[in-house]
């Protein structure tokens, strides 16, 4: 017993100090500089597309070295947040539309000189600029449109969605093409605050006042619109208690053919692939007028990067190369956020869904964003809880829209 | 027992418990062989086409063997030193009375209420300026020492009887050798214990090692499983796949410390 | 001790000595003594004190400022304490966090006494059992959250099926604010059986056989048994569980966060839940901070409480 303790203390003490050593080697090798990038947006099967643009840089930029680290969406802003409050953050790193505004204002990006504004969608470029000074470049942009089952509405006989659409020919379709007994739903659109700060403008209202100091969506718009979402569960929609709102639940209702109609967004194209039953997209109706959601991913780069000319260069191929934009369009990976659109027309003919077009003319009514502040997640949940509590029949739209727009008021700093 | 009627219920009540437990990883295992398949469905028990397709994807997607290898380096070494660390700081809570040792242990406790999501901040500034970051020391260090192992011990060491540390020190034996030689046998079941659930949250750590270890080659288990999961949908098959892996060298584990957890007791030294 | 009857040297010097001056050969087994304590306790308190409580004490600066991780610390006092104690949400919070302990201790605990209890039996391919048991534990709380909602789902789930061939009409389970956390309960004992089990065999494993023996000779039943001999001598172990399960039990997290994420409408939120999302996703580390050190106050309590009370209870040898 004592001599094989012994042995095992010994093994410890070994194994301590052999490891203490044991790390990977950074920094920069001789002559080269080495740029860090932190990313979320290759996670989850576009690692090697990333390769193939970091290889294409680093051959074109022989003195530059992008080293990359990926993490999944759901942790990487635990880690970025880690990272910045030790100073290890990356040179460049990733951030979303949504979380763009938090690092801004706490000052830890570096503005960007001598960008080229033309190259860029200015929608979704101007997101990234504050007080006229331009900290972030798109990577990709995506939006929201209508997804549907052509094998459904031929079976129940229902045209297809149009491009001049309302919400009262969507509903329409959809009690139509809803079949409790048989499993089939007419519409899906998930009950959350990214589909309601969109619906309030298709029903030609806005969720916050023009200076963005208070909730302007407890009026008509605004409980029009939560009708209208949390009205669906339950008549063209399957309920909370049903799955609703549960990983993948969505997309494997579709996938099974059992929804007809369905908002999601753009990103859905190569998961879906070539279904057994034939699918499209539309534009998304809107009430009074139209408004798709679009949502964007940038880089950024930090205000403590060693050499921020290597890095910006960096952050310009990975935003706007032409050898990029073949990567993507090849994989289907996202759409770069790019103003020519001569250089996406392959995307428009890249397979199912054959009405790709709708991508491009939801961009003409985009639905504004708005800038929810530092207290912007805590905002997002309560307006997500407040229509799920409608939807499942605890709340009614009149107690329960007033309230949670006292409750946004009070969030907004 | 000696009522056979009385045997076979419990016999009958243990078997359907065990479905009812065995019935998750049953489902686990069905989906890692059936490629396309979702956890969010309900459970199909017999797969369609059995293909180790999501195996052979698991490797490709993330450098396996090497992640494996990191998972069970920072376990083992945590684990090992867990034991050493634990069983003594416990023989002396057991065993060494002075003034302010109630206190000292209750220190001991309390560094197991505070949850560990406000202390990655602190402790990661601190790990920072060690120097820590991206190593394998970087990931152990902070759980070389266990709370929960010294208490455990503590209360094992308690319930090995008094007379025979004196009949050891009667022979002329100093605490070293009452520790090594007396007590530790005597708690095997206990240190076989702390194997296991040492192991068991060191290898399915989560939080630490996805911010302390940046490579993705010094990556551990759990991070890399996560990163299979995307921004809007998860490959469940794939990921099932490498949850299968990772329960198995641990379910190893705990069969091969079953021998010393449940020994026979043959007596307890007083005969 | 009785240590201080047959070996003075070795016991913790008594500090009276009958005649006054220096007593060399005293302070020196004094420091004899004192260099074992530390040679045995310092390989564990050294890392624990670096690596956890320091943290803890910079948590502890933390809560006295407003801060998000990223810019400067911001002066606050004790106003995040202030603003924590008069909060409902935080009310909820641990009010919510005790409900769950008051229903999974019991659950966790008999049940896992009655499986140590059965499978230390000689009850034939036991070993296989308790593998089986323990796989739960070893599984993920992915895996066993997906699980349990499909289990306790409301329309197709096995759970309503089964109350519904008995006439009873299922509840809403992880849907329904009344019996979200009652669903947690469930699930979280259900995958801590095994543990339980584990430690409370290790236990039984030291009970000296000859006691049992000796009581059915004098012709007591099992029950009889178990409650003079079992339970008595399974009191550290069961001290041990019950202790730990409110330690990590208070710090309930994985489950809440994947099974409901708090809700719905936050009905099973819990205190580390919030912690959590003010650290992380509402950029209030100092107000989570504050949070953590009340949860801890309350944990230390609860637990100097169990160590007093465990003379009246806990035989050790």
């Amino acid at each position: 017993m004592k001599k094989s303790l012994v042995a095992l203390v010994a093994l410890a003490a070994v194994a301590a100090v052999g490891l203490a050593g044991c790390s990977s080697s950074g920094g920069s090798a001789g002559g080269k500089t080495t740029v860090t990038y932190s990313n979320f947006i290759s996670n989850g099967g576009n690692e090697k597309n990333l390769q193939a643009i970091v290889d294409a840089f680093e051959k074109a930029n022989p003195d530059i070295a992008v080293k990359v680290t990926t993490t999944d969406y759901a942790n990487y802003f635990t880690k970025l947040q880690t990272d910045l409050s030790a100073g290890t953050q990356s040179d460049v790193f990733d951030v979303d539309a949504g979380s763009y505004a938090t690092y801004a204002a706490d000052g830890v990006l570096a503005p960007l000189d001598g960008v080229d504004a033309s190259t860029y969608r200015t929608s979704v470029l101007d997101t990234y600029k504050t007080d006229g000074k331009q900290y972030g470049l798109p990577t990709s942009f995506s939006n929201v449109v209508l997804f549907y089952n052509k094998e459904l509405f031929d079976k129940a006989g229902v045209a297809y969605p149009t491009k001049d659409w309302t919400w009262a020919d969507e509903k329409a379709a959809a009690e139509k093409l809803t079949d409790k007994a048989a499993g089939v739903w007419g519409d899906y659109q998930p009950i959350s605050y990214n589909e309601y700060y969109k619906a309030v403008q298709q029903a030609g209202g806005a969720f916050l006042s023009e200076d963005g100091k208070k909730a302007a969506f407890d009026d008509k718009a605004g409980t029009a619109a939560a009708d209208w979402i949390a009205g669906k569960s339950g008549t063209v929609m399957p309920t909370a208690a049903d799955g609703a709102g549960t990983a993948d639940f969505d997309t494997n209702l579709f996938k099974d053919g059992k929804l007809a109609m369905w908002h999601t967004g753009i990103w859905m194209f190569s998961t879906l692939g070539d279904l057994p039953f034939g699918w499209d997209v539309q534009v998304e109706p809107g009430d009074t007028q139209k408004a798709s959601a679009t949502f964007s991913n940038a880089v950024v780069i930090s205000k403590d990067a060693k050499d921020k000319a290597a890095a910006q260069k960096w952050a310009d191929y990975l935003t706007s190369s032409k050898e990029m934009v073949d990567v993507r369009l090849k994989a289907g990976w996202e759409l770069p956020a790019i103003s020519d659109d001569s250089l996406l027309k392959p995307y428009l003919t890249a397979g199912a869904p054959a009405n790709r077009q709708a991508v491009f003319d939801s961009l003409e009514n985009v639905a504004v964003a708005p800038q929810l502040g530092a207290n912007s997640q805590k905002i997002q949940d309560d307006v997500t809880n407040a229509l799920g509590e409608i939807a499942a029949g605890r709340q009614k739209t009149a107690d329960a829209i007033p309230s949670a727009a006292d409750q946004v008021t009070a969030l907004l700093k | 027992m000696r009522n056979p009627a009385g045997k076979t219920i419990l016999y009958i009540a243990v078997s359907v418990g065990a479905l009812v437990m065995i019935f998750p990883f049953i489902w686990t295992v069905v989906t890692s062989i059936s490629p396309g398949a979702s956890l969010t469905t309900t459970p199909e028990l017999i797969p369609d086409n059995p293909s180790l397709a999501p195996y052979a994807e698991l490797f490709q997607r993330v450098p396996f063997g090497q992640v494996i290898v990191n998972s069970l380096v920072i376990a083992v070494v945590s684990t090992v030193f867990q034991l050493i660390t634990s069983s003594m700081a416990a023989y002396v809570f057991a065993r060494m009375p002075f003034r302010g040792r109630g206190a000292i242990f209750l220190l001991y406790l309390a560094t197991m209420m505070i949850p560990f999501q406000v202390l990655i901040v602190p402790l990661f500034v601190e790990m920072k300026s060690l120097g820590l970051i991206n190593t394998y020391a970087g990931a152990i260090l902070p759980t070389i020492a266990s709370a929960f192992g010294v208490f455990l011990l503590r209360q094992a060491i308690g319930t090995v009887p008094y007379e025979l540390d004196q009949a050891a020190t009667l022979d002329g034996a100093g605490h070293f050798r009452v520790f090594f030689q007396i007590v530790l046998p005597l708690v095997r079941p206990a240190l076989a214990t702390l194997a296991v659930f040492g192991f068991l949250n060191t290898w399915n750590s989560f939080l630490w090692p996805l911010i302390i270890l940046r490579d993705p080659l010094m990556q551990t288990l759990p991070v890399a499983l996560a990163s299979l999961q995307g921004q809007y949908s998860t490959q469940w098959d794939v990921l099932m796949a490498g949850s299968v892996i990772s329960i198995l060298p641990m379910f190893a584990l705990y069969v091969f410390a079953q021998k010393y957890i449940v020994q026979g007791v043959a007596g307890t030294g007083l005969k | 001790m009785a240590i201080a009857n047959v070996r003075p040297d070795l016991a913790s010097p008594d500090r009276r000595s009958p005649r006054g001056g220096a007593r060399p050969r005293q302070n020196r087994r004094r420091w004899a003594y004192a260099g074992t304590v530390a040679i045995f306790l310092l390989p564990s308190l050294i890392p624990l004190l670096a690596f956890v409580i320091g943290p803890m004490i910079s948590a502890a600066w933390t809560s006295l400022h407003e801060w998000n991780l990223i810019g400067d610390m911001k002066w606050v006092g004790f106003d995040n304490y202030a603003h924590l104690l008069s909060d409902p949400g935080t009310q909820q919070a641990f009010l919510h966090t005790v409900y769950y302990i008051v229903g999974y201790l019991p659950l966790v605990y008999v049940g896992g006494l009655s499986l140590a209890l059965a499978l230390n039996s000689k009850l034939k391919g036991r070993a296989l059992l308790r593998g089986v048991y323990f796989l739960p534990v070893v599984t993920s709380w992915v895996v066993v959250a997906l699980v349990w909602r499909w289990l306790l789902n409301p329309s197709v789930g096995v759970v309503n099926y089964v109350l519904g061939l008995v006439g009873i009409d299922g509840p809403g389970w992880w849907t329904d604010p009344a019996w979200s956390m009652p669903s947690i309960i469930l699930a979280s004992a259900w995958k801590d059986l095994g543990f339980v089990m584990v430690i409370l065999l290790a236990g039984l494993q030291t009970i000296n056989q000859d006691l049992y023996e000796a009581a059915e000779i004098d012709g007591a039943g099992w029950w009889r048994r178990l409650f003079s001999i079992t339970m008595p001598m399974l009191s550290p172990s069961t001290f041990f569980v019950i202790v730990l399960s409110l330690i990590n039990g208070f710090q309930v997290f994985d489950q809440v966060y994947v099974m409901t994420g708090g809700g719905p409408n936050n009905s099973s939120q819990v205190v580390v839940q919030q912690v959590y999302d003010l650290t992380f996703r509402y950029g209030q580390a100092g107000m989570a901070s504050a949070l953590s050190w009340l949860l801890f106050l309350v944990i230390l309590v609860v637990t100097l409480v169990q160590f007093y009370g465990q003379k009246k209870w806990v035989n050790y040898a």
